[in-house]
């Protein structure tokens, strides 16, 4: 019987991305040896995720009330939205501190091959958005690969008509890295995007 | 086992949170699988050499039938950057990949195919608003693999005929017909039409200039074989009619 649920918690465990078998039982006999208390807070921690979690009526970042964060924070640009594929990439945008605008979450980006169409994607919400708010400059993050950018210049396409300044994030080299093993694509985007210092 | 081809990216697939799995069809060993470790991560050796279309040469590691052997290399040697660079023209050429994709099998090579689609996608690089090189895809494609509809005679006799039937993949003359439901009427240009992409030199395809409707025709006939050949219709084909 103990052997049956150990095993079912490590079964679950490596359901998660990461987590392999041998991990998941490690996972599994410190959370034997937790305080019931700190077990219990794991586990309501992550019914509430499911529970409560939904997606901000604006801009489709992850809440547990009609608007987000940062959409309820008064001390953000309005006039600038970043556009971003998934929810998480607003974490990492946040951590570089150097945007204050607002968000928009397309959930996904186009790729026709898995039948992801525009209309999937929370596209049509964020030219509403446009036509409504007063922005004035929306930034296009999405993933600097073929889907993202396809996603890039099909928003740029649908936001034409509307009196906005569209851009889109500079490709680059990583910093840190070395010229030497860039490749051509890499290399010609960054060329391209150069600017005068 | 270590072994080494050239290949084409026909799609990846997310796997776990920064790898990948990339569907190439290769030179050597036509549609394969493989497993590439953290390419989504920026400092990563693969590079942009996993985008979809990229030509280059790869190496790739694991038992004979492994399903899944692992990506080791990666090294471009068309990058086919200016038809990602277009909207437009990447959709158009998302059909014919997904294509690909759907009706080859895995480790047969067709070395037909895999120059076919190399010489179709270096002539759409030059220009990728000419709207034949889909088609003429489509068609020496479905021909490569004996899934060509037969438009030169009727199934039953061998006579002309003008009414296409998707159950036969065939044209079937007037006197064969009888007794049969509605078929697609063809016009005897677009079975021209259909002769000479099948033939010309792609070099010279640019000389044909059909008309809007005769290009609409003859693509409606092949989209509808491909859909009754595949049970499914391609999900990249729906979408970039509108463009
Ligand atoms: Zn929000
Ligand atoms: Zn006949």
């Amino acid at each position: 019987m103990a052997q049956g649920i150990i095993e079912n918690l490590i079964t679950e465990l490596t359901k998660l991305p990461g987590i392999g078998r041998k991990t998941a039982q490690r996972l599994a006999f410190f959370m034997l040896t937790m305080s019931e208390d700190s077990a219990k807070a794991i586990a309501k921690a992550i019914t509430d995720v499911k529970e409560k979690a939904r997606f901000c009526s604006r801009c489709f970042n992850i809440t547990d009330s009609e608007l987000c964060e940062i959409c309820r924070d008064e001390s953000r640009d309005k006039a600038n939205i970043c556009v971003v594929e998934e929810p998480s990439n607003i974490l990492v945008v946040e951590r570089a501190k150097a945007f204050n605008g607002l968000y928009h979450v397309l959930l996904g980006s186009i790729s026709l091959i898995d039948g992801i169409t525009p209309d999937k994607l929370r596209i049509s919400e964020l030219v509403e958005r446009v036509r409504g708010d007063s922005v004035s400059e929306v930034i296009l993050a999405t993933n600097p690969n073929t889907k993202g950018e396809m996603t890039a210049q099909y928003i740029k396409d649908a936001l034409k008509s509307l009196n906005v300044r569209v851009t889109r994030i500079a490709y680059g080299l990583p910093i840190g890295s070395d010229i030497e093993f860039a490749d051509e694509v890499t290399l010609s985007k960054a060329l391209e995007g150069r600017r005068e210092i | 086992m270590l072994r080494r081809t050239e290949g084409i990216v026909l799609k990846t697939a997310l796997f776990g949170e920064a790898d990948l799995i990339v569907t190439h069809l290769t030179s050597d060993f036509g549609l394969i699988k493989t497993f590439a470790k953290s390419p989504r991560k920026i400092k990563s050796r693969f590079g942009s050499s996993l985008e979809p279309l990229t030509y280059s040469k790869i190496s790739f590691w694991g038992k004979e039938d492994a399903n899944l052997p692992r990506l080791t290399q990666s090294d471009i040697i068309l990058s086919f950057q200016l038809i990602r660079d277009r909207l437009e023209c990447f959709l158009k050429v998302s059909e014919i990949l997904e294509l690909t994709a759907s009706f080859l099998p895995e480790h047969e090579a067709n070395r037909k195919v895999f120059m076919l689609l190399l010489d179709v996608l270096k002539e759409t690089e030059k220009d990728c608003t000419l709207p034949l090189h889909i088609i003429l895809y489509k068609i020496r494609f479905l021909n490569l693999i004996g899934y060509a509809p037969r438009l030169d005679g009727c199934a039953n006799c061998g006579k002309t005929g003008f009414s296409f039937y998707i159950s036969h993949g065939s044209v079937i003359c007037e006197r064969c017909i009888t007794g049969m439901d509605s078929p697609i009427k063809l016009s005897p240009a677009s079975i021209k039409l259909y002769e000479s992409l099948s033939r010309w030199d792609l070099s010279l395809i640019e000389r044909i200039k059909p008309s809007r409707n005769l290009l609409a025709e003859l693509s409606d006939m092949l989209n509808d074989h491909i859909r009754y050949r595949l049970t499914r219709p391609l999900k990249s084909g729906a979408f970039h009619k509108v463009f």
